[in-house]
Formats: C-alpha cells, structure tokens, sequence
C-alpha cells in the first residue's frame, strides 16, 4: 500500500521536518500579502520563484540556491504558509511570472497543488519540490514538477557509518509499518550495490511501545546497526520513552543511525549517528536542477525524476559510542558535528 | 647572589614589558586571517581545526564551497589558500606554492564503477565545484579534452554518491585522493590516469598581515601539509 495523498503532503516527520512546518502556523493561520524573504534580480533572465517557509533550513537552501543562480536569473524568495498560501503563492506567481518555481516543504506544495486546482491552467512553469517527506516519485499532486526527495539514502547513510565504525557493517535493520515498505524495498535494491544487507522487522499501522520494544529486540539479534525512519507514527513521545529508549539502551547494543539531529542527544541516548541532509548543498543540487531545465527551455521530459539528495552532514553522540562502540582512528575527521 | 632592590625592581619591570612586547606580537600575528579553500579527504570542520592547530598565532577558516570562499574574501582576509586555478579566477597571484616530489603540478584521474571510463566518450561526469558552473565545466573540459554533462558537487565526499547513484559515469579528481573513495567503497572503482596536470594548493597575499602568514604556512608541519596534498612550500 502506497502512501495516500493526505499522509504524504501532511505527514510530516515529527522531528525531522519540525522547524520546517512550525513557523508555517500549522495551517492554522491565514497568511496575507506575499512575503519577499529576499531577491536577486538579473536584468532580462528568465525569474525564478522560490517558496518557502521562513525556517533555519530552508535559509540553508535558499543561500545554496542564490549564490548559484544569481546573475543567471532573477530570484525572489517569498514566504508562503497557512491556509492562505494558494492565494499568496498566485500573487507571486502573477507579480513575477516565474519560468521555474522551486517549492520547500509539504505545506507549501501543498498551497501550489491548491493553486493548480484554482487556476487549472494548460500548462504550467516547471516546478522542483524539496524537503518534502517520502518524495521518491514526480509528485501526482501537482502537475509539471520534479524533486529532490529529502530522505538520505540508505546506502549514503550506511557508507558514512563504515566510514566511522571499526566493526563490519553488514546488515543493518529497519523498523517500518506497512505504508513504508516500498520506500525501504527501494532503498534496500540502491543498497546492496555496496553489499549492505537490509533486515526488515514489520510494525502494525498503529503499533505501541511493546510491539516496537519487541521487533528492536528481534532486530538486534540479526543486524549490525539500525536505521530509524522518519517516520512520525514510530517517533512519537510515547514510543520514543517506552519503546525505543528502552530498547536500545539494553544488551546487545547497536549503533542507531537517524534522520533527525534532535534524536542525537548527550542526555538521553537515542541516535548514536544522524545523518542528514547538507541544507545548503542542497541549494546548489537544486540550482543544477534549474541550470537543467532552462537547458531545456523549461519543459520537462518524461526522463526528469526525483533526484536523491547527494550531501550529507553526520554527527555523532560521542559519549554513547565511547561507552559503546569502537571508532575507526580517524574516524572523528569525518564528522561535522560532535555531541557529548 | 640576590640582587639589590632597585636592579631587582628594573629587571621586574623589564620582564614585564618584554612579556608585554611579547604579548602584543602574538596580537598582532593573531590578526593575521587565513582562508582555504580546498577539497580534502577530511571535513571541513576537522581540516580547519587541523590548520588552526598548526598555525596558532592565526586566524584560520577553511571553506568547501565557492560561495562562501567568495563571501569570506569579501570580508577581508590577509592570505588565501586554495589552487591556483582558483586564485587567479579571483584575480589573485600565487605567492607561495605548494610542491610535492619537487613538482608544482599533480595528475587526476578518472574513476569509475568497473572498467574505467574513456575520458573521450564519457558523457556525464562529477567534479568538485571549485569555479562555478561555467569555470568548473571549462576546467573538466580541459582536463578531459571532451564535453560531459558536468554534475558539481560541493564536497569530496559527495563524488561517491554520484557513481553509487549511478547519476554519472566518473568522478574526476587528484589522483592522490582515489584510495581513499576506494576505501570507502565497496564497488569495484576503477581509475583512468589522465594526462593533462593540475597545478597544486598555492597562497596568495591579499591583505596587510599577508607576508607573516605565508611564512607560517611555509613552516607547517610535514604532516598537515600532505593532508592539503603538498610536501614543501615555495
């Protein structure tokens, strides 16, 4: 079973995807005028529309994206979000008649799909969708629009374990619902070109803190490490105190690999590793994805997918691993951020 | 043989200006600012923190991506680190150039999964962005005498990905730097040695405190400087 609509454009990871979707109101809030984030204007280049909400990560991108495409196009940054964003995302689309729109978070494409089922225009400028949860395919939602998915790849993520670890790095185990099986099938055949061993443990839609303390048990026996999903249903405070807590801090111990900074914490051992998006590298991707398309004379071809993110920052519980685990020698080299 | 008061007083108070003299020498040599720009096997973080290390008496920043080596030579800087290439796309004259074997140039190559790409009929190939999209595809071209897609990427570890991927052909980069992505990989890279040589790492002098810095960094230890891929400085 696929993801519906409704889980992919609102099922937001609780902690991964946090500040990208709470400084939009929640969809609670009517947004007003459009609001210009920044700009950059090359005189007589085509425009290109960049929406987003006004977040710590989405700045990363767009400073990414600027320094690349300033003085190759004209840039305007405008804040979108809330119920209102259809209407804000129109404004800007009418005010600057973009040849390319780049859209950040599930929010926001969700205002532009609104956007589309309004105007419900022949065509439209090509858009590229980024830190959008679980993006794999072209988004259905909306027409003409490729992406970037946001989750890092299995095999980037196991890569940069091996580049840590002293100890093999084989098999490593994945606690997923069925709704995400495809995504970890997926991720599971990009793997294994770097012969890396995927064990799934299967969790009910709605599972509670023992079914997840069960299948962690399981999966500890048969793999080297673990792979947290950013999946919300399984990090929820709940499950987080009485299921994974519990269970990762018991023999046999495994090193947790996250997608989310706030699950590696000196307090409380969750994430021994997280490895996440390089927001600003992601900028730059996405301004190739741009360079691309107006190589193309912005149309987009059924070759266009979802590109995987390519940029990575790791950081680790130091403390954790020293209690648990060997590094390699120089392991510390390849880290950009050290908690402890 | 204690000494009398007053001689004991003016030896105090001369320790105390040479201290002081001494003090503000370090002041003075702590103005000196530094940027890298280069792209090594370690992080940017780790790199920096090396450098800094070595060079106490600055004030060192080691940067990966152009638009932040461009923002920080606008902030002012007294000396820049970073290729040649790089340096005179900016205007700027290398001082001080880095050698390795007694030679100011060092070979790439091309890798690739299985058999090594013909750098003539490669068609998409990662590079590291060290001159923005137009520079970084004429020095790919130049390097490879052929017109791939160019794919950038802004970190030497994200080349990996690219072949992982399967988004490219080859990566190209110095070929000192191939084993460590075949020690990251369990692919079966290959490399093709390219002929056409990259000059190696170079300072430039760009700011008053210049001068004192490059004679720091002629001094380096041996072993920072094999990690920025040169043995001596000249």
């Amino acid at each position: 079973m696929a993801l519906t609509r409704r889980e992919l454009l609102i099922g937001i990871p609780l902690l991964g995807l946090a500040s990208c979707s709470s400084n939009t109101g929640g969809g609670l809030t009517r947004a007003t005028a459009p609001q210009e984030l920044g700009s950059s204007i090359a005189a007589g280049k085509p425009t290109v529309l960049v929406a987003m909400p006004d977040t710590k990560q989405t700045r990363e991108v767009w400073t990414g994206l600027k320094d690349e495409l300033s003085g190759h196009f004209s840039l305007f940054a405008v804040k979108v979000g809330g119920e209102g964003g259809g209407d804000t995302l129109a404004a800007a689309i009418a005010a600057h008649r973009p040849a390319c729109i780049v859209l950040m978070n599930n929010p926001t494409v969700f205002a532009y799909a609104r956007y589309q089922a309004t105007t419900r225009l022949a065509s439209y400028p090509p858009a590229i969708v980024v830190m959008t949860s679980f993006l794999d395919r072209r988004p259905a939602a909306i027409s003409d629009a490729i992406g970037i998915s946001y989750e890092v790849p299995l095999i980037t993520v196991v890569t940069n374990l091996r580049r840590l670890m002293s100890s093999p790095v084989e098999r490593v185990g994945v606690i997923r619902r069925m709704p995400l099986h495809s995504f970890v099938e997926r991720q599971a055949t990009l793997a294994r070109r770097e012969q890396i061993g995927v064990v799934e443990q299967a969790v009910s839609l709605e599972p509670n803190a023992a079914e997840l303390k069960y299948a962690l048990r399981e999966l500890k026996q048969r793999c080297d490490a673990i792979w947290v999903l950013n999946d919300d249903r399984l990090l929820s405070e709940r499950l987080i105190a009485e299921g994974w807590l519990p269970g990762l801090n018991e023999r046999p111990y495994k090193p947790a690999i996250v997608g989310a900074a706030s699950l590696v914490s000196a307090g409380q051992p969750f994430g021994t590793f997280a490895v996440l998006p390089d927001h600003t590298a992601l900028g730059v991707q996405t301004a190739n994805r741009v360079f691309d398309l107006a190589d193309a004379g912005f149309r987009l071809s059924d070759d266009d997918e979802v590109d995987l993110p390519l940029s990575t920052t790791t950081t680790v519980d130091l403390a954790q691993v020293r209690e648990r685990f060997a590094l390699r020698r120089d392991a510390l080299e390849q880290v950009d951020h050290i908690v402890e | 043989m204690s000494l009398p008061p007053r001689t004991r007083l003016t030896a105090q108070a001369l320790a105390v200006l040479a201290a002081g003299e001494l003090l503000a020498r370090r002041a003075e040599a702590r103005s000196g600012k530094l940027l890298v720009f280069l792209h090594v096997a370690l992080k940017q973080r780790a790199l920096e923190s090396e450098l800094q290390a070595a060079l106490p008496g600055l004030e060192v920043r080691a940067v990966g991506r152009l638009g932040d080596f461009e923002r920080g030579l606008a902030e002012g800087q007294d000396a820049v680190l970073s290729l040649p290439a790089v340096l005179s796309a900016h205007g700027l004259v290398a001082r001080l150039q880095g050698t390795r074997g007694l030679a100011t140039e060092e070979k790439y190559s091309l890798v690739g999964a299985g058999t090594a790409p013909d750098p003539a009929r490669v068609t998409a190939v990662g590079a590291l962005d060290l001159l923005g999209r137009e520079g970084t595809n004429a020095f790919v071209y130049d390097l490879l005498a052929s017109k791939p897609k160019v794919e950038r990427v802004t970190k030497f570890e994200d080349l990996l990905p690219l072949i992982q991927m399967q988004k490219v052909e080859g990566i190209l980069l110095p070929t000192r730097l191939v084993p460590d992505v075949q020690a990251a990989s369990r692919l079966a890279l290959s490399q093709r040695e390219l002929t056409k040589l990259v000059k190696l790492p170079a300072l430039a002098s760009v700011g008053a405190a210049g001068p004192d810095v490059l004679g720091a960094v002629a001094h380096l230890p041996v072993k920072v400087s094999h990690t920025l891929g040169v043995d001596e400085w000249r």
